[in-house]
């Protein structure tokens, strides 16, 4: 956990109410501060009511926020200090990218020369220079970003919200700029929060990820904490491509030998057998989870692989260029395989299928929590 | 069409060809169609019209003459002349810019005010706004009747006066010049702030929400929101609002007529009034003619100006 | 709305009550003629006056009608006034008619405007100009025509002269809601070898009869209220209620309480067509001038 010392923003227990329908409900988070945060989940979660709330562009029903220990839960924006760059970057398209960029400062009543002085400076580092007197509404797309984040970079914000900035660039120039994104945070060394609905993005721009289902908080770790142990289904399911198969079984147990059956279908799981009962409590329903990419076709090494009973059989060949995705039938199961691009599977063709144990995620039927 | 060999162009094709030719003419003649009963209202009304207003300018006519219009003597400039060196026309212009000025300030700052206070949330706002809007709808005439009850000797007015400045008042409003000119304004603005309020009320609320929310994240205070971003962003609605509602008070005439019939003797004689008295009243039509084709000049060329900054 | 503490409840409060004090101020100067077409004679101008008549009555709008009628004592006061009820029932047909016509012509020519250019790309702006134009300009040459035609003090010359000045107002207003009837729509009915008439009527008008609604009230409330034309083109036969109301005020007798009742009446149909329209009005009255 963050200590006290660098924790930047915290938020306590915060919920928020629209007209009836919750938004958000008992969330709590540390910002560590110079960390890349972001905040991932589907249309709807909460996500950006959150980051309005942290920028003061909404109030809290419940709950409370606090930056640098200082409760800031009902301060107006403008007594913040944070910089938020909206999805529609909302530049003041009647004034010039050099009137855009000053504005933080004019407002506060600093001196002209020092605004001239500060503007060029952010200008430069953002390589806005040469459009500097141009007026906002005739620049195209990603220059138009870099003015957003510039404008809020002038003032010296303690943290910089960030909200879908990059939903309106098409998928080429959108990887760019999230290449470009990552180093300016990390040459500025500037707190960020970043919204996303897409996992690949938070997966490769994020320190920390705080995944969020519904208002909830579904789970708040890094990248590989959340992509190697899933909290819970819902984690599970939304993180990675293609999403991870999940299929209902019953754990039963046959003198030593503990098993994951499915009709027909069983996966010898013994090893593990004093941590599932204990996980369990008396259930026998459980999901059991296995990312495509970790599915293997047979013969496997001796230690620390599990076998299906039943073979699997090619339902449909997808090629993509360096990798291929099949759709397997196993028993009734339907589930997904990444294998090489090169490897020759066809449709129709049987074959062993197995994983490495340590790969196996089960997860609860009601809570749809994790175990283990 | 001619490049294909006759076997490859089907049969259906050349009956299209035709169906779309024919469309096209038939499209010709219905527009024209659909636009000539327009055409001959504005040819009959309002255009032809116009050409004898300008013809009349240059000759001298009255109907009491006798002689039928066409044949009445020229009189070439002698018209315009008059005009130009008429104190009593320069007066009404005079009078007529200055309710304009005058009135239309007040309704745009009222209207501002109004807008701006109505934008944020709040109960009842429907019907509030609702209410506020009928002044504009009522008829002239019965907004001029309104007011010339209300500042009626021994009137309301009169007696709120009397109420608020603890000593007996009783203003004759329409015996006095300035006063007359006061009720009347007072009249316009009553009437007519709500316009201004509706245009801008509808502009606030067109605005996108998110600039302002990127000025109150960089630090700007509602003041200075209003005047960096809002003021500036409104500018093509306000110029129109401002433009539409000059035009009008410049021509004001039913209010005028009602309250003050131009009187007390031409203290509030505006332009339209000044014309239609000489036109229709002392029947020198062809000296009103010129006045009219005049004014028109003078608020075109005015108007032109007043419409660049939105191009 | 959930307010968060004290303070807010009251600075809610106080802008509640500060937008009733606007409306009150803004209703008062027609309440008080309301209130002076409800009394008495010996109400009318009484000293110190007040707003809720003493004996409300409604004889003054009964005068309005029948002038000799004896009831509340006005009779005598008002015998030279004249009754409403032509005023009322010129109004009653000239408007109506004007109205409709202008909104159908405007329909058909916004149509041919928008859809085929007809008339030249400039057509719609020459048009708007001619309401630049002050309407005593026309008069002139008006008054010169229509004395030829024998046509003056007629209803017939003022439902033409309604319905001219009021066409640009109908061209434009029509021209929005015919853009936004897409022309695929059409399309497909002519390709189904609909002629233009039929695309027309059974097509697109379906689908603008919200904006010819709004357009119809708005010339509605522009004809009712129309003063000067009326009152240089009409005299005895065929004046209109605007007219009317400035014989009564200009008239010798002050017979107020019957002035306020012929304004209330004459302001009835108008704020009910208002009314109706609000709705069109409040959405984007903006002209398409505030970008995104």
């Amino acid at each position: 956990m963050a200590d006290q010392q660098n924790m930047l923003i915290r938020l306590e227990r915060l919920r928020k109410e629209f007209n009836g329908v919750i938004a958000v409900e008992g969330l709590d988070l540390d910002v560590v501060e110079g960390e890349f945060l972001c905040f991932l989940g589907p249309s709807g979660c909460g996500k950006t009511t959150t980051l309005r709330m942290i920028a003061g562009l909404e109030t809290p029903t419940a709950g409370d926020v606090y930056l640098r220990g200082r409760r800031i839960t009902h301060l107006p924006p403008q007594q913040r200090n944070v910089g938020f760059v909206f999805q529609n970057y909302a530049l003041f398209w009647h004034m010039t990218v050099y009137e855009n960029l000053a504005f933080g400062l004019r407002v506060r009543n600093v001196a002209p020369a020092d605004i001239d002085h500060r503007v060029k400076e952010i200008a430069a580092s953002l390589e806005l220079t040469d459009v500097l007197h141009e007026r906002a509404r005739r620049l195209d797309l990603s220059t138009m970003q870099r003015v957003a984040m510039a404008r809020t970079l002038v003032t010296d914000p303690e943290v910089l919200l960030l909200d879908e900035p990059l939903n309106n660039f098409r998928p080429g120039l959108r990887e760019m700029m999230r290449g470009e994104l990552k180093r300016w945070q990390m040459h500025l060394g500037r707190t960020m929060i970043y919204v996303t609905h897409d996992q690949e993005e938070a997966m490769t721009l994020g320190d920390r990820i705080l995944v969020m289902n519904a208002g909830r908080c579904a789970q708040l770790d890094t990248p590989r904490h959340i992509y190697e142990h899933p909290a819970n289904l819902f984690v599970a399911s939304f993180i990675g491509r293609p999403p991870m198969n999940l299929i209902d079984v019953r754990y039963t147990v046959e003198g030593e030998k503990a098993f994951l059956v499915r009709d027909s279908l069983r996966l010898d799981i013994t090893p593990l057998r004093e941590k599932i009962e204990r996980a369990l409590a008396g259930e026998t329903q459980l999901v059991l989870g296995v990312r495509p990419e970790h599915l293997s076709p047979g013969p496997f090494p001796e230690e620390g692989w599990v076998q299906f009973s039943l073979p699997a059989v090619v339902d449909l060949v997808q090629p993509l260029a360096r990798k291929k995705f099949l759709d397997l039938k196993i028993g009734d199961a339907l589930i997904k395989m990444v294998v090489s691009g090169t490897a020759p599977f066809r449709q129709g063709e049987r074959f062993p299928l197995g994983f490495p144990l340590h790969r196996i995620h089960l997860f609860h039927p009601t809570t749809e929590e994790a175990m283990l | 069409m001619t490049e294909y060999a006759p076997s490859l162009a089907r049969p259906g094709v050349r009956t299209v060809l035709s169906r779309l030719e024919q469309k096209l003419s038939s499209e010709r003649v219905f527009g024209t169609a659909l636009i000539a009963p327009m055409q001959l209202l504005l040819w009959f009304l309002l255009i032809i019209p116009t050409l004898i207003v300008v013809y009349l300018s240059f000759v001298r006519w009255e109907p009491r003459m006798g002689v039928d219009w066409w044949s009445a003597p020229f009189a070439f400039l002698g018209n315009y002349a008059r005009v130009i060196t008429d104190t009593r026309f320069w007066a009404a212009v005079g009078r007529s810019t200055g309710i304009v000025i005058v009135a239309v300030t007040m309704e745009f700052l009222i209207g501002m005010g109004l807008a701006f206070f109505f934008s944020r949330p709040l109960p009842g706002k429907r019907i509030m706004t609702s209410a506020i809007l009928y002044p504009m709808m009522l008829p002239w005439v019965v907004v001029g009747l309104c007011f010339y009850l209300l500042f009626l000797d021994r009137g309301p007015v009169n007696y709120a006066l009397t109420q608020i400045l603890n000593r007996p008042i009783n203003v004759e409003w329409f015996k006095h010049p300035p006063l007359a000119m006061a009720t009347i304004v007072l009249a316009d603005v009553w009437q007519w702030t709500p316009f201004l309020f509706l245009i801008l009320y509808s502009g606030l609320g067109a605005l996108p929400k998110e600039p302002v929310e990127a000025a109150m994240t960089l630090g700007a205070s509602r003041w200075q929101i209003f005047r960096y971003i809002t003021l500036p962003m409104l500018k093509p609605v306000i110029l129109i609002a401002l433009v539409i509602r000059s035009l009008e008070a410049f021509k004001i005439f039913d209010v005028v007529f009602i309250m003050t019939g131009g009187g007390p003797g031409t203290a509030t004689e505006t332009i339209s009034v000044y014309i239609y008295r000489v036109g229709f009243v002392f029947g020198q039509l062809s000296y009103a003619a010129a006045m009219a084709v005049l004014i028109l000049i003078l608020v075109t060329m005015i108007t032109r100006v007043g419409v660049r900054p939105l191009e | 709305m959930r307010k968060m503490n004290g303070s807010q409840i009251l600075a809610s409060s106080i802008r509640w009550l500060i937008g009733l004090l606007i409306c009150i101020v803004v209703m008062l100067p027609i309440t008080w003629v309301l209130s002076i077409s409800l009394k008495p004679p010996e109400e009318w101008v009484a000293y110190p006056p007040t707003l809720v008549p003493l004996k409300p009555t409604f004889s003054n709008y009964i005068i309005l009608f029948q002038p000799g009628n004896p009831v509340g004592g006005i009779a005598e006061m008002v015998s030279s006034a004249e009754p409403v009820t032509r005023a009322f029932i010129n109004s009653l047909i000239v408007v109506p008619i004007a109205t409709a016509a202008s909104v159908l012509i405007g329909f058909l020519a916004s149509y041919a405007t928008v859809r085929f250019q007809a008339g030249g790309a400039t057509l719609p702006l020459f048009v708007l100009t001619t309401r630049m134009f002050p309407p005593v300009a026309f008069a002139v040459p008006l008054l010169v025509y229509f004395r030829m035609l024998n046509l003056i003090d007629t209803q017939l010359a003022l439902i033409l002269m309604y319905t001219g000045f009021t066409i640009a107002f109908s061209l434009w207003m029509m021209r929005g809601f015919i853009e936004g009837v897409p022309r695929h729509v059409e399309e497909a009915a002519i390709l189904d070898g609909a002629s233009p008439w039929r695309v027309l009527l059974t097509i697109t008008l379906p689908l603008v009869r919200g904006g010819l609604a709004a357009t119809g009230l708005f010339v509605f409330i522009l004809n009712w209220t129309e003063f000067l034309l009326a009152q240089i083109f009409t005299s005895r036969e065929a004046l209109t209620i605007p007219v009317q109301v400035s014989h009564y005020v200009g008239a010798v007798g002050r017979f107020y309480g019957p002035m306020a009742a012929l304004g209330i009446v004459a302001s009835i149909p108008v704020v009910v067509a208002g009314y109706i329209i609000q709705r069109y009005l409040v959405t984007g009255f903006t002209f398409g001038l505030v970008r995104e």
